[in-house]
Order: structure tokens, then sequence, then C-alpha cells
């Protein structure tokens, strides 16, 4: 039997954590070893934006444990990940590299939406209930030591997905300096809650219904004892330890005391969030990112087959996103088909891969959101829209891509030496903008009329020339005659000429 | 009916009265005639050592309470101060018992059975005074350090435990007396063999003896008085006994002015010493009379053992027992084959020790073997185990190795070894800070063809091949995925890591284990209430807990069967109406040292059956990390009841607690006769000459050859 041994391990913002694996696909994925150990570089980094030398000391002599016992599982493979601690530590690179030499681990940071991607993918590993639990309005309430994320589900598809930087270890800082009582504590972490979560309901809650939050995040399994509880039961059981200190609430539920500072602020995102979505039945499949980490590695490698669709949730948030935006559906699809089409016929030219496909997908679903802002000023909105929207899936330099993309669909196109002067794109990523740009500016100025006339398109490629075969009776001057202004630009990327050949059905 | 205080100190006894009665009972096998001479001996030196440790610990300990104004009472309402005041009288009763014993009984014994041990130098013949003269001239007397006090010498410093003699000078032609002492050297055999006599015995005089002889000779310009031998024992132990409270420790160090830093708390002094030499060390040593032992004999009976292995007299000595090979392991697989095929329960020193030394040796050599992971308290000095951990190391597996090094009286012996293990490329854990790691468990990594398989060696003994031949105790070698789980979390949690979010099977002290007792013995408790049967069967070295006996109370109230095995303290009182009327206790004092720790919980007919390393005491409930695990093979459950049963049958070396806190033997009138010790020995003999069916078609060869040393 082939077993592959995987190690993950995730910086967290008060834990680190590494995890053993073996992957197989006749077991699938089997945790034999976790090691956790606290340290709390958030604690640090939420007040300073910096992370103390002793910290990032215990942090590097932790790792390098770390590397000893992966030796000793001989690990085929290892990821490691860091999350919103060092991710919002302004010196983050420093870090990183320091880190790399001390323990020669390669620690990647993940952006937050990577990270609840991966959250997201290790719920769904669990295939029979998630899909079951999908069915109905869901809510995946993510609970880390910075930040929450709420990501909601109907009818088994992603509706949205939101952060609110209001994470357990980040409450308990803001309310460390305050002096106060177990019940009044509780009543100061529910108004901080509340403040965040009022917004969220007006944007999102109004007019759905849902029935099951998934809750991802610690303490809760052991208070609540079962994997899954209803709401009259989650109630019951958070006023039962409601006013407990947090040392009896730990040594009750058989929790590590050093834990029970967080415990409260946990418990109250947890009762709010039950509340305010009104769900009645809540599961907690006790899963981290380390299970994530191994799932995602495991799917890559194909150890493991699974049904669901990651990509089709990263597409699913963006076409949400797109519709909050208002942008035109049915351009959007016209459109789809035919970037999608050109990039596969010219794979052999561009050498990509299926995630650059999806990327160049996402780009197109998101290229007019910025008419919602500004007619006039489309690309920069577009930009800024995309930039400051979190992408379930999507890792921050991924959207970034997307979003100089949609720009440079309309704007005129920066050269490496000028766009790298202003943003932080290396080559490999500005050789990607341009490849995509080049493939939605053709789609783009085929639909440049928004009434869809190129509906039944063959593209191929012929020579130095890509023919674009379409079967319309309607009048197609105006693209014919826009074209080359944009075929310019995708002949300087691919060396072909587009060409449009109509054929008239008649 | 009023409520009954379960808590209520009246019914429990003082945990240092329950120990003597346990040396007691020590000292009742020396006093047995039906057992060969020279274990009586043994015994009789066991009950000697045992004395001189508990002084040193516990009666020190008391002292510190008493002069640190600590004034909490103990388990039974006790002060300190009443605690020791009981304590001198019932040690004074027990060394008049021991020396009459030796005396009335074991001296006249050894005469008759050929080895006369001259009582004093005066008796000795002339042929053998001027032995021991020669022998004193070219052995003794250069090694002596004779020290007078006079007014311009101090009192010298006398050594903790050392033994001395005292004496009375006074220089010639003068009338003064000065005090002087000379330490008996503890470098030369405390034992003189002197030649053998005509009438064919062998005849021996004690060290004291022949420098008392002789004492004129290193005080050349004085005349001696008198000269007795005398031994102390000092308050010197810095450590604080691990057994007392955290809130003691600190009313010492607030008042470290007032303790008194290697205090005498016990002198013993030859019956026959004059009054005037007395005084002196009564007042040198500022001990009252009540601290003063006056003995009628040699001092430190320790010397008894040595006296056992002298060569010869084997007739006089239970033949040695060699443990046998354990049925499932008699095939030619290698261990963990063995292991797969089915739990392997070792029950020693009945069967050998070398499965768990193998088990080792073969990891450190098994290609498969990825890491070794151990916990090791007491060591034997040359210990096989360690070499082969080294051996692993070298051989590149992960090793790693939790030393505890506060293991008592073998703290510098653990520094030596934990060094040359890590020399050897083991990685050495020091264990967790204020708790002693007290646990045994090893844990073998091999990465197989489906996977990592886990092997993990619980047991309730220490890793020590030495003891492993003296101590019973139980060990289970398993691959159970369940159990190996948890065995990483416990090195993980011993390595500094945090507590694994859950436990599979094992139960963990500090953090989980009083918890899950207490439910265990509360379970029967309902059960019985609810008219159920409930039994609980628990074989420990020491119960003194308090919540947990209160708990026993109880279930005993509400009708629970508890029959308790508990070779030593017991502060647990049997008999009292409507509190331990359906409690037994019993005490099993024998060749081996019992010290296996079984639980069994009927648990309304789905049975339950724990072993570990735990005592019901607080330290190993509270301060130490200890675990609990559970047998949960049908057929080993059944054999670890059996052994139960065996002891619970025993009617030749258990003694039973009376209600009025004294233990009487069995009568054993009309009964058939049950050592249940001698039992396991014949039982294993008999297991290994057949071993088990299921490989009779194999060729039988023994696992290893037995070592023998």
């Amino acid at each position: 039997m082939r077993i592959t041994t995987f190690a993950a391990i995730d910086v967290g913002s008060y834990e680190v954590e590494m995890k053993i694996f073996e992957l197989s696909s006749q077991k699938g994925m089997k945790e034999i070893d976790s090691i956790r150990r606290r340290i709390e570089l958030g604690k640090d980094v939420y007040a300073t934006g910096k992370v103390s030398v002793a910290k990032v000391e215990e942090l590097c002599a932790l790792l390098q444990d770390f590397v000893v016992i992966m030796e000793g599982y001989k690990v085929d493979a290892y990821r490691a990940c860091a999350t919103s601690a060092i991710r919002e530590a302004e010196s983050q690179l420093i870090l990183v590299d320091y880190i790399e030499k001390q323990t020669g681990l390669k620690l990647e940071v993940l952006s937050n939406s990577e990270q609840r991607f991966l959250d997201y993918k290790c719920i769904a590993s669990r295939e029979n209930e998630f899909n079951k639990i999908i069915q109905k309005g869901t809510a995946i309430v993510d609970v880390g030591g910075g930040s929450v994320q709420i990501s909601l589900f109907d009818k088994d598809s992603l509706v949205t997905t939101q952060n609110m930087r209001m994470g357990n270890l980040r409450i308990r800082e803001k309310l460390a300096d305050l002096q106060c009582s177990e019940s009044h504590s509780e009543k100061l972490i529910e108004e901080l809650i509340n403040n965040e979560l009022s917004s969220f309901e007006k944007l999102y809650l109004r007019d759905r219904e849902i029935q099951n939050i998934i809750i991802v995040g610690d303490y809760i399994s052991e208070i609540m004892e079962k994997p899954s509880v209803t709401r009259a039961e989650f109630m019951e059981i958070f006023n039962s330890i409601s006013g407990c200190s947090p040392e009896e609430i730990a040594e009750k539920n058989e929790i590590p005391v050093e834990s029970a500072s967080l415990i409260m602020p946990s418990m109250v995102i947890y009762k709010r969030m039950v509340e305010e979505i009104g769900a009645e039945t809540i599961w907690m499949p006790g899963l981290n990112l380390t299970d994530g980490l191994a799932f995602d590695y495991a799917q890559k490698k194909k150890i493991l087959k699974f049904g669901h669709n990651f990509d089709n949730d990263i597409i699913a948030s963006a076409r949400n996103m797109a519709k909050r935006y208002m942008c035109s559906k049915a351009h959007i699809k016209t459109l789809e088909e035919l970037a999608l089409a050109i990039f596969d016929k010219t794979k052999k030219i561009h050498g990509l891969s299926a995630r650059e496909r999806l990327l160049l997908q996402i780009a197109v679903i998101l290229h007019g959101c910025g008419k919602y802002v500004s007619l006039s000023n489309v690309a920069e909105c577009s930009y800024s829209i995309i930039m400051a929207t979190e992408i379930i899936g999507l890792s921050h330099s991924e959207r970034e891509i997307i979003a100089n993309v949609v720009k440079f669909n309309t704007m005129d196109f920066d050269y490496y030496d000028k766009l790298s002067s202003y943003t932080s794109i290396n080559q490999r990523e500005y050789l990607l903008i341009a490849k995509l740009t080049a493939i939605l500016r053709i789609a783009n100025a085929l639909d440049r009329s928004h009434k869809q006339k190129f509906k039944n398109v063959k593209i191929s490629l012929k020579e130095k020339e890509l023919i674009i075969l379409v079967e319309t009776d309607e009048d197609i001057t105006l693209e014919k005659g826009l074209l080359p202004e944009k075929a310019a630009f995708f002949e300087e990327v691919f060396s072909l000429e587009p060409v449009i050949r109509q054929k008239k059905k008649i | 009916m009023a409520e009954i205080d379960f808590y209520d100190s009246k019914y429990y006894e003082n945990r240092e009265l329950s120990w003597i009665s346990f040396n007691e009972r020590v000292l009742s096998e020396a006093r047995d005639k039906s057992l060969p001479l020279f274990e009586r001996l043994k015994f009789l030196s066991i009950t000697a050592s045992n004395l001189d440790e508990f002084f040193m610990i516990r009666v020190a300990s008391l002292k510190d309470m008493v002069h640190a104004g600590y004034t909490k009472p103990d388990i039974a309402g006790l002060n300190a101060e009443e605690q020791l005041e009981l304590i001198q009288e019932r040690a004074h009763e027990l060394v008049n018992l021991q020396y009459s014993t030796y005396n009335r009984s074991l001296l006249p014994s050894l005469k008759q059975h050929g080895m006369v041990l001259v009582s004093a130098h005066e008796e000795l013949t002339k042929d053998q005074m001027s032995y021991v003269d020669r022998y004193f001239e070219e052995n003794i007397y250069p090694v002596l350090t004779p020290m007078a006090m006079d007014s311009s010498r101090p009192f010298p410093l006398i050594r903790n435990k050392s033994l001395n003699i005292g004496a009375l000078i006074s220089k010639k032609g003068e009338n003064s007396e000065d005090f002087a002492t000379v330490q008996v050297p503890s470098v030369l055999p405390r034992i003189i063999q002197l030649p053998d006599g005509r009438d064919g015995k062998k005849y021996a005089i004690l060290l004291e003896e022949v420098i008392e002889r002789n004492i004129g000779k290193l005080f050349l310009n004085y005349d001696v008085v008198c000269a007795h031998p005398y031994r102390i024992m000092r308050n010197a132990d810095l450590t604080i006994d691990e057994d007392e409270a955290a809130d003691l420790l600190k009313e010492i160090q607030k008042q470290l002015k007032r303790r008194q830093w290697g205090e005498v708390i016990r002198l013993e002094a030859d019956e026959g010493m004059e009054k005037s030499l007395l005084r002196i060390l009564k007042k040198e040593f500022n001990i009252k009379d009540s601290d003063i032992y006056s003995i009628n004999g040699p001092l430190d009976l320790t010397f008894l053992m040595k006296m056992y292995g002298m060569p010869g007299f084997d007739e006089y000595k239970v033949k040695p027992y060699r443990p046998q090979p354990v049925p499932a392991m008699m095939n030619e697989e290698d261990i963990f084959t063995q292991i797969r095929n089915g739990d392997i329960l070792l029950h020693h020193p009945f069967m050998t020790f070398d499965p768990v030394v193998n088990f080792v040796k073969q990891a450190a050599k098994d290609p498969d073997v990825l890491a070794i992971k151990q916990t090791l308290y007491r060591v034997s000095g040359n210990s096989p185990i360690i070499a082969a951990l080294a051996q692993a190391a070298e051989n590149g597996k992960q090793v790693s190795v939790l030393v505890e090094l506060k293991a008592r009286f073998d703290e510098e012996n653990n520094i030596i070894w934990a060094k040359m293990l890590e020399k050897a490329g083991c990685h050495v854990i020091y264990g967790l800070v204020g708790l002693k790691t007290h646990s045994k468990i090893t844990l073998v990594v091999r990465r197989e063809e489906d996977g990592i398989r886990r092997y993990v060696h619980l047991g309730t003994g220490n890793y020590n091949d030495s003891t492993a031949k003296l101590y019973t105790d139980l060990g289970l070698l398993t691959c159970s995925e369940a159990i190996g789980e948890d065995a990483t979390a416990v090195f993980n949690m011993l390595s500094g890591y945090s507590e694994p979010k859950s436990w599979n099977k094992l139960v963990v002290a500090p953090i989980w284990l009083r918890k899950r007792f207490v439910k265990l013995i509360q379970r029967e408790t309902k059960h019985a209430r609810e008219g159920k049967q409930a039994h609980i069967i628990a074989k420990m070295n020491s119960l003194c807990d308090k919540e947990i006996i209160a708990n026993l109370y109880e279930a005993s109230a509400a009708g629970v069967s508890v029959e308790l095995i508990v070779r030593g303290i017991c502060c647990l009182k049997t008999g009292i109406p409507g509190v331990s009327e359906n409690i037994s206790v019993r005490s099993i004092v024998g060749n081996f040292l019992e010290h296996s720790r079984i639980f069994y919980f009927h648990n309304n007919g789905q049975e339950e059956i724990y072993m570990g390393s735990a005592d019901w005491m607080p330290r190993n409930l509270d301060k130490r990390v200890e675990i609990l695990f559970p047998v949960e093979n049908p057929r080993l459950m059944e054999e670890v009841r059996h052994i139960l049963d065996i002891q619970l049958a025993d009617n030749v070396k258990a003694h039973v607690l009376a209600a009025d806190g004294t233990y009487e033997k069995i009568d054993k009138r009309g009964k058939v006769l049950l050592n249940s010790q001698q039992y396991f020995c014949d039982e294993a003999i008999s297991r290994a000459a057949q071993p088990e069916e299921e490989v009779n078609d194999r060729l039988f060869i023994p696992a290893e050859p037995i070592e023998m040393d």
C-alpha cells in the first residue's frame, strides 16, 4: 500500500500545531500525531504590530523540534503555514526569512481567504455530513485568534464570505486592561461583537433562512461534548457556564488551564453567532487548518479523490460578487465562453494551467464590477473593488493578478518596469497578467455591443492566426471594426493575429 | 439516622502508625519459625533499614512541622506533636521486638545451625582473640580516626547514620574523665569471619566489638573507662517530603532560621552504656529521652543482609526462583509479531523480565523502527535497557528518554546515565517542573506495510531488571491503536507540548486520574443503591488519600463489596458500623515485594480492570505523572482477575486488618494452605512447560536464555 506521510504545521495566533498524517487512497487521511504548544504571537502583533524577539526565538526553537519530529516520522512532504499573527506583523518578510534560516522550514503566510478556504475544504471533505447539511441554508463560522470568518451557503452554493476582525485573542487583548468581573466582561465582549455583527446582519442575513451553523474553532467541542447540538441544547450549556470563571470552565471541561483566558471570548462569539443567525442545528466537526492543509495536499497529489468541486465554490463567490455590483449576467456568460475557448485553444502557446484558467474566468466575471461605482472610471473602480473584497480560495497575489487583468482590460497596459515600480508584482505574475489581459481584451471586444451576438463561436489556430468563426446573421461590423485595436496587444503577447470570420446561416 | 460525614477524621488511621504496622508485619516474617532461618535474618534486616528510612523522611518531616509551628492536623486529626508522641511509643516497642527476636530466636538458631556470631569480644577464645587483634592491627587500625573532646577541642561532628564507639577516657594518673569517639569504618566489612571452630561451626564477630576490644590502643596515654557503640540519625535531608502540603513548605521557608539543620532526631545507644557517657551524648546531641533508643544487641541490624549473602547455608534459604518464560512468547516469531498476535500480559517476577528488555533491544536494531520513547524512573546500575537505548540512537532511531532525576536516593546515579544517553544521541527529557514522572511506559513506533504502527509496553513497576526479580509487577504489551495514540500523546505532554484534546484509553495523573477513580467508585455506589451487584477489588502499595477513602466508605455504606489488598500504609479503617462494614483489607508480605497496582470494578456485569503506576495516595494522584491503563482483552482480563482471586484467597502470607486496627494472619485451621506468591511461581513453571495450544505445531525454544546474576 502506498502511504504518504505528510506534516502540516499551523503557526496560529495563539497556538502552534503540527499534525502528522498518513495519506493513502485506501485509508484516506489518518492523523498519527498532533503536537501543540501555546505561543501567543497574536498578543504582541495585535497590540504593537510586532512579534517580540523572545517569542520569535521560542517559535524557532519549537519549529526546530518539529523538524526533528518530522525526520523521526520520515515524512515525505510538509506544508507550514502562518495565519493572522504573522500576516499582520509589520516585519512579516523578515520574520519568514529568519525562521527559514533558523529552522530550514519554508513558512508560507496564508492570506485570510486562503486560510479560510482550507478550513472550508476540510469541512467539506467530510462529504457525507457536509453535503447533507448544506442542502439547507448553512453558515460556517470559523473563529480564529485574530478574526472570525462567516460564510453563507444556500442550496449547496456559497453565497458570501465575510471576515470580521474580532477573533478571541484580539477581543481578549482589547479588554485586557479593563478590570471587570466575569459577568461584566461577558457583557463587554458581547457589545464589541454586536457592533461588528449588526452591519453583517443588515447586509447578508436579512431575508435569508439559515438552519445550520458549522462552527470551526477551539474549545467548543470540549464544552458541548458531542459533535452536533440543537440551539436549545447549545443555549442551555452556554447558560450553565455563563458567570463561571474561565478556570472553572476549563477544569470542568478538561480544557488545559493555559487556554482558560480564551474560552469566554470564544464562547460569547459562538453564542452571538448562534443567536444572530438563528440556526437550529450546530455542527462542530472539530477540524482545523492542519487538517485542511493535509486534505489539500492529498487532493492536489491525487491521493484522495473527491466529489465536491472546490473551484465551483470560488466561482460561485465571484458570481455573487458580480451580482451584488449588478454586472450583466448575459454579457459575462458570453465572455466566459469566449475567453475560456481562446484560453483552451492557445494552451500550447501560453503554457498555463487549470488554476490560471480559473483566474481568467474570475477576471471575466468581475471585469465590470466597477460600473456600480462609476461609469467613466470603470477600470480603476473594478480594480479597487477586487482588491478590497476577499474571494474565498484565492490568495492575495492571485486576487491582485485578477484586479490588474481587469484594470488593463480597458486601460493601457503597464509594462514590467512601470508596473513593478508601483506594485510588488513579480515577473512571473506580470507575464500571467499580460497573457490573461490579452485574452480578456479579445473576448471583451467580441461582445462590445453587449448583445451576445457571438454565440456559436469556433476558435481555431491556423498558422499565425487565431480564427474566430462566428455563426450569426446579425451585424457584427462594430465588433469587427474595433477588434484590431484590441488585437494588437494579443498579437504582441501570443504572436497570433485574431481574425473574425462570419458564417451566415442563411 | 444522622447523616454520616465520611470525611470525619475519626474514621481515619494516621499514616505513620499504619506504616509502623506494616513494618511489624515484615518483622512477623522474621519471627515466623516456619520460614528458613536465613530468610528470617533478611526480613529483620529489612525492618531495620525500613525504620531508618522512616525516621529520615517521615519523622524528620514531622519534626520540621513542630519547629515551624505548623499545626494543621493530618488525615486522622492529629497534629505533628501528637503524631510524634504516638510514633515514639510504637517505634520503641518495634525496636524491642526486633531485638528480642534477634537475641532470643535468631542468634540461638544460628548457633544451632552452625553459625556462631560472638556477641561480645569478651567471649572470644584465646585463639580467636589473637586472630582479631592481628586483624585489628593490620586492617582496622590504619583507617580509624579517634577523636577526643576536652576544653580545647569541641565535640566532633558525628556523621549521620554512622556507627560509632563512644568512650570515657581519663589521663593516666588523673581522675577527670574526657569524652572520646571513633567511627566504626564503613569501608570495612561489618562481619569479621573467624577461623572455623573445632566443633565444625563457623564463627564470626562484628567489627565494632573488635574495635572495642582494642580501643586502648587508640588512646595511649589514657585509661579507657568504658566504651560503647552509638548511632545517630539526623534531620539532614534538605528536601521536604513530597507528601507534605505545599503550605508547609512555605511555612518552613518563612521560618528558615528556626529550622535546626542537622538536628539529631534519634540516638541509638548500647543498653549497657554508662549513665555518665550517655549524659554527654544526650547533652551534645541535644536530644530528648523519648528519642533515645537503648539497644540490647548490635546497632544497625542491616548487617544481617550481608550475613544472608554469606556463602553456604543454602539449605536455610529459600531456593532462588528462576523467572519463567512467557508462554505467548515461546515461539520463534519476533517480538513485534508476537504482540500483533494479541496483547501479552507479563507477571513479574514469576515471568521473566526479558521480554521488556528484548522489546527495547529488538526495537533498537529493527530496520523498520522509527522511534523509541521511554520513561525511566529507577534503573539498575548496569541496565541492559540503557545500553539498548543508546544502541538504538546510534542506529539512527529517534530515541526520547524521560529521566526522572528526583527519584529518591538515586539522583546521582540517574544523572550519570542520563548524560551517557545524551552522549549516545538520545533526546533526554527531564520531566515536567514540579511533577515527578512515575509512569512506566515504552513506545516503539514502527513503519509497516500499512502505515505507522505503535507498540506499547505499560507497567506497574520500574524499568529495572534487578528489582523485577524481587517486586511483583504487571506489564502489558500491546499494539492497540487507541493506546498507541495515547502513548504518543503522553510523550508529547512530557516533552512540554500541550495536552491532547482527549484520551482514548489511558488515564493520566495529575489532571485526570483522581477524578476518574472517584467516578469509578461512585458508579459502583450508584449500582449498589439501585440494588444491583456492586464490587470493587483494588490492589496497591499504599492507601492514604482522603477523598478516595471517603468515597470507598460511601460505597461500603451503599452496599458495595470492597476488597482491598494493600501491602503498606492503609489509612482506611475497617468494620466501622455504617461506614466500612463491607470493606476488607488484607496485606500480603512475602518473599517478593508486592508492587503491582490493579483495580477491578464490577460495573453491573460490564467488568472493568485497570492497572497502573499509581497508589491511592495524594502524591500519586496530584503530584506525579502517572498512567492508569485498562485491560480490555477478555483473555487477559480473566488472567488478571485470577491473580486477584488467588491473592484474596492467600491464607499463608496475608494479614487481615481487624476493626481494632491490628493486622492478624488468617486462621488456617481446616483450610488448604495457599501462599499466593508460591502459587504464581508454580503456575508459571507449569505454564512454561506447556506452552499455549495455538502454537503447538512449532518447535519450542525458550525466547532467550535467562540471565542470572
